[in-house]
């Protein structure tokens, strides 16, 4: 009965718990899938935060607080937000880095690649080529429209603009203020099959930007009528608009150098590898050609044969892609030369060179210096080096070198790298000593954080978590112990339970029965007439005999029950046998106890009660004693139980072993106890049961344990109920 | 007797541990045994090995460990181009705790990390020939050829057969040894503050490619028909040049001047005017006897440069050549003697 409520009360906590865990997951679901999840959100450019943020393409860096791609990439994207933003606005200020191409915004885009329209969402941006306002679906392919801005002349680079994007239902709407004179247009569209969820993103194509103040917004119907309205009356709009009030010109716009068109190209350049055989002792000026492949901290031009490095150039601001053209004096070096003095002139926007793949130990030669390369290696310790650059130390095979990336973006894939991870890098290989400082063959300058890619983690036998692996055995072996012995005790349990009720039976029908028999026959003996004594003496016989089997069966029954064993009291179930055994003698019993308790298994409680009682009960029928002492001594790893009388005693050996003592020396092997019998005739008798006891769990005693049982291993000790066989011969 | 047993199978067990541990340390750390009569040993590991400017810095490694009673363990590359032959032979000096290691680079930047390497594990080094870029301290300290007095020895031998006028072309060319570059730059450097009248009309790069080579030295000729000398910088490109000019096509009156032969000069090539050698031998000798001064806790100079020495037809048979370029085994360990 207690059983079933149990199991219904454990029924109940377990659907409760399902329940609750099952409310617990959905609503957890349900808050991702949520289309108002994160928003409002503004950027963290400003304190330098951009870790949920992710590249695909170009070189995101935050500079000065605004997100900077330097890259001439076509189709560069940098992404954030949930794929579940529905209604919604996005906004922020833009500033083109390039006389080509434009930049902009995404909105609700998904499925996104590295590519040029490779992703499924609608772009909006500021175009320079046409002084336009661009709005169009990207998906996998690109479909746009555009609007000229009122004045010409209205999109220059180096320039912001404030841009806003805001999606409601079907329709999309994309509106630019800004610029020198100021001035705005609003772009909407409608699309039937739209796009109806997806993150923002940052974009740019053929050209670099910068982008500052993203901030998006839930959008509401109003939100978009307003906007609507706004388009109608773009000077007021603009009037409101920070950044359209106080046109902000970039500091950068000083570098595009006005007379750079007209400047004309030198006919005569050099393919950069035929520097290297310029006079080393008479300085000669040179011409090159190449695409800009760095341009923080150093700016470094490649072209099929080689690179270059050109300290501190009179240059417009350069985008890696840029195709350029340098003038400067050359300073040979052993493995690529130094134009000095350079005036860099930009031929054309381009789109980055892709890196040449290279071991380290071939980068470790000298001959990919100043070229861009992509080299895989072991990382082998991380650190902030000055101007909190992240450096890298790489092992590869033989060969060490470090890799240097800018602060930007590092702070997020500082804590991402592992010590040992596999990395694949792509950067600069310099073997200028002034950053190698001779400590390794090259180093590798990463342009962002995109030029680092984690291929593996750390090996899984790194020597935490082989610590782990072998302490989690080692919990799950003493798990496994501990479920074992409960298991025995539970069995044990059930066969104390069975013998109690076969004692219960026994005493109930048996001993019933010898009890009604030897009465019967008393019976039949005081109704016998006295001159018949052979019945007499039959009966008188059969009297006794019934006697002594009810004797028996009380005795039997006396040792299957179990009430006293479970107490847990050893010496207090003996004494109580004792007594009932020795009731109505003289016989004095005397227990004792010495050492301090402690638990002891069931299984060895039950063997020591066992053989306690067989001892008894061979002490009290045999050995007619005066005294029986029963004591009970607890050791630091083992109890002892001594069963000692002062009755006739025997002579060991002497083929007494009907007494129970092979019964008592097979319960004694059960549980590896010594057991020993000392008797001498007229000297009585002492038996002696050592059980050796679990350790306590403690750190010294596990080493005990292990020390000792190496010993036994060493010394190829005999096993202990051989002992136990040689103690009771002795 | 348990306990005795115990005591005597544990004395047996920790005998049979020490052994193996001891067999397995020996094998690891190859010299360096469990032994008390360990002997010292030092590796020496030149660019290459078989030929004849190596095997003199072979002889001057035996001749100082001959005197010092060390032992030498010598291995190389047989190609100078051969990198990473050349980084598993250090790796491996490193693995066996030789107690030194003398090495002649074969690249001056893939060899930064398995020498820094070496002397994280202690290994005294001596960097011999060409410097790596790594300062010299501790325990590494420079034996070096005096490249920047070659170079201007070979800028001299060139402003003599000219006669101060004339035009030269530099062939082998080659950024991997530091060597070559520091005697390139000083060849230059003296012609344009001494000779205004000479000048380079070619330079090109080298390689350790014989064909190559060849073909480097067919072109240049062609581009220059008025080329009056040649100055090749490497050994290869010595004899690839001299191969050219002895097929005589052209008939070029070129006169050679090169650096570092690996065998004995072809003074019997006309064309060959003069060889400036690297005294290998004097390097393998000097290195040796550092490590030995290293290991006994004396002070060391961290860096030495040996000046080469300009062979010519004249003084081919000079002592000094003669010790440059020796060859005598019975000088080291070989102490052999030819039945007749």
């Amino acid at each position: 009965m207690k059983r079933r409520v149990d199991w219904r009360r454990r029924l109940t906590v377990s659907g409760v718990l399902l329940v609750t865990l099952t409310a617990a997951a959905t609503g957890w679901i349900a808050w991702l899938h949520s289309p108002d999840r994160g928003l409002p959100y503004r950027d963290g450019f400003s304190r330098q935060e951009a870790d949920e943020w992710k590249a695909l393409g170009g070189t995101w860096e935050l500079v000065n607080g605004t997100m900077r791609n330097d890259s001439d990439e076509r189709g560069a994207k940098l992404l954030t937000g949930s794929p579940w933003w529905h209604n919604y606005s996005v906004e922020a200020d833009i500033d083109l880095l390039g006389d080509s191409g434009d930049a902009g915004l995404v909105i609700r885009s998904g499925n996104e690649e590295e590519g040029v329209n490779d992703y499924t969402g609608y772009y909006a941006g500021v175009r320079l080529i046409d002084n336009s306002l661009v709005l169009g679906r990207a998906e996998h392919g690109w479909m746009e429209t555009v609007k000229p801005l009122p004045a010409a002349g209205l999109i220059r680079p180096f320039q912001w603009y404030h841009l806003k994007l805001l999606a409601w239902g079907c329709q999309i709407v994309a509106a630019v203020n800004g610029g020198r004179p100021p001035g705005g247009t609003t772009l909407g569209i409608t699309d039937p099959n739209c796009v109806q969820s997806g993150r923002i993103g940052l974009r740019s194509y053929s050209s670099g930007g910068m982008w500052r103040n993203v901030a998006v917004r839930p959008a509401t119907q109003q939100d978009l009528a307003a906007m609507l309205r706004d388009a109608e009356d773009r000077s007021s709009s603009a009037a409101e608009n920070e950044t359209s009030q106080n046109p902000e010109v970039n500091p950068n716009s000083s570098l595009l150098d006005e007379d750079q068109e007209s400047a004309p190209s030198n006919p005569n350049t050099l393919a950069i590898a035929r520097l290297r055989l310029m006079s080393v002792a008479q300085p000669v000026t040179a011409s090159i050609r190449g695409v800009v492949i760095l341009t923080e901290p150093r700016l470094y031009v490649e072209d099929s044969t080689g690179g270059v490095y050109v300290p501190d150039p009179k240059a417009p601001l350069l985008k890696v892609g840029d195709e350029v053209e340098v003038t400067g004096v050359v300073h040979p070096g052993d493995f690529s030369s130094t134009m000095v003095n350079a005036t860099v002139k930009v031929l054309w926007a381009g789109t980055p060179m892709p890196p040449l793949s290279v071991t380290a130990a071939q980068a470790s030669t000298g001959s990919y210096d100043a070229t861009f390369i992509e080299v895989r290696g072991h990382l082998a310790h991380k650190e902030r080096g000055p101007g909190n650059t992240l450096v890298l130390r790489i092992d590869e095979g033989a060969q060490s070198f470090r890799a240097i990336l800018n602060p930007g973006r590092s702070d997020y894939l500082y804590s991402r790298l592992k010590p040992n991870s596999t990395l694949r890098l792509r950067g600069i290989c310099v073997v200028d000593p002034a950053l190698t400082h001779n400590l390794t063959p090259f180093v590798l300058l990463l342009r962002s954080n995109e030029d680092l890619d984690i291929i593996a983690g750390p090996p899984w036998w790194s020597t935490a978590h082989v610590i782990a692996i072998v302490l989690a055995i080692v919990m799950l072996v003493l798990v496994g112990v501990v479920l074992y012995h409960r298991v025995e005790n539970w069995r044990l349990r059930t066969i104390l339970e069975e013998r109690g009720r076969l004692a219960h039976e026994m005493h109930d029908t048996l001993a019933q029965s010898f009890a009604g028999i030897g009465f019967q026959l008393q019976a039949i003996r005081n109704g016998l007439p006295s001159g018949m004594p052979a019945l007499q003496e039959q009966l008188e016989l059969a009297s006794n005999l019934v006697r002594h089997s009810h004797e028996e069966a009380r005795r039997s029954i006396a040792s299957l029950r179990s009430e006293s064993l479970e107490s847990g009291d050893l010496v207090a179930g003996l004494e109580s046998c004792a007594r009932r055994l020795v009731e109505g003698g003289s016989v004095q019993v005397i227990s004792e106890r010495q050492g301090e308790p402690r638990p002891i298994p069931l299984r060895i409680t039950d063997s020591i009660y066992r053989i306690g009682q067989e001892a008894v009960a061979n002490a009290v029928r045999h050995a007619r004693p005066t005294r029986l002492t029963i004591r009970l001594t607890y050791r630091d790893d083992s109890v002892c139980l001594q069963i000692e009388d002062d009755g006739s005693g025997f002579v060991p050996g002497s083929g007494l072993l009907g007494f129970g003592i092979r019964g008592m020396r097979r319960r004694a092997q059960s549980v590896a106890a010594a057991f020993r019998i000392d008797s001498e005739p007229g000297r009585g008798t002492k038996v002696t049961v050592i059980a050796a006891l679990p350790p306590r769990l403690t750190l010294g005693a596990w080493s005990g344990i292990l020390w000792r049982r190496m010993r036994e291993h060493s010394i190829d000790a005999r096993p202990a109920r051989t002992a136990n066989s040689n103690l009771y011969r002795g | 007797m348990n306990f005795r047993c115990d005591f005597a199978i544990g004395r047996r067990l920790a005998r049979i541990f020490l052994s193996a541990a001891c067999l397995l340390w020996a094998s690891s750390a190859g010299p360096t045994g469990c032994g008390p009569h360990r002997r010292v040993t030092i590796a020496v590991i030149p660019r290459t090995e078989g030929t004849v400017i190596w095997e003199a810095a072979h002889v001057g490694a035996e001749l100082a460990a001959r005197r010092s009673g060390v032992s030498i363990y010598w291995s190389a590359p047989t190609r100078e181009d051969d990198v990473e032959g050349q980084i598993a032979l250090v790796e491996r000096a490193v693995k066996r705790h030789y107690d030194g290691l003398v090495l002649a680079p074969d690249q001056a930047l893939s060899l930064i990390t398995p020498v820094d390497s070496a002397l994280q594990h202690g290994t005294p080094t001596v960097i011999i020939g060409s410097p790596l870029p790594i300062p010299a301290g501790g325990e590494l300290s420079y034996i070096l050829n005096d490249d920047a007095e070659g170079g201007r020895m070979a800028a001299r031998r060139i402003a003599t057969l000219l006669h101060g006028h004339g035009t030269v072309a530099v062939l082998g060319i080659d950024p991997d040894v530091t060597a070559i570059m520091i005697r390139y730059r000083a060849f230059e450097e003296y012609l344009v503050q001494n000779c205004p009248g000479i000048r380079i009309a070619e330079r090109r790069m080298g390689s350790f490619n014989f064909p190559h080579e060849q073909q480097v030295a067919e072109e240049t000729l062609k581009a220059h028909p008025d080329l009056e000398a040649i100055v090749a910088l490497m050994s290869t490109s010595v004899d690839a040049t001299l191969s050219v000019l002895a097929s005589g096509s052209e008939g070029h009156p070129v006169k050679v001047v090169g650096f570092d032969v690996a065998g004995w000069p072809l003074f019997d090539r006309s064309s060959l005017d003069s060889v400036v050698q690297e005294d290998t031998r004097s390097m393998g000798e000097r290195a040796v006897e550092s490590i030995e001064a290293e290991r006994s806790g004396a002070a060391v100079p961290a860096v030495t440069k040996i000046p080469p020495v300009v062979i010519t037809r004249d003084n081919l048979n000079s002592a000094q050549v003669q010790e440059v370029m020796a060859q005598d085994w019975t000088l080291g360990r070989w102490n052999w003697s030819i039945v007749q």
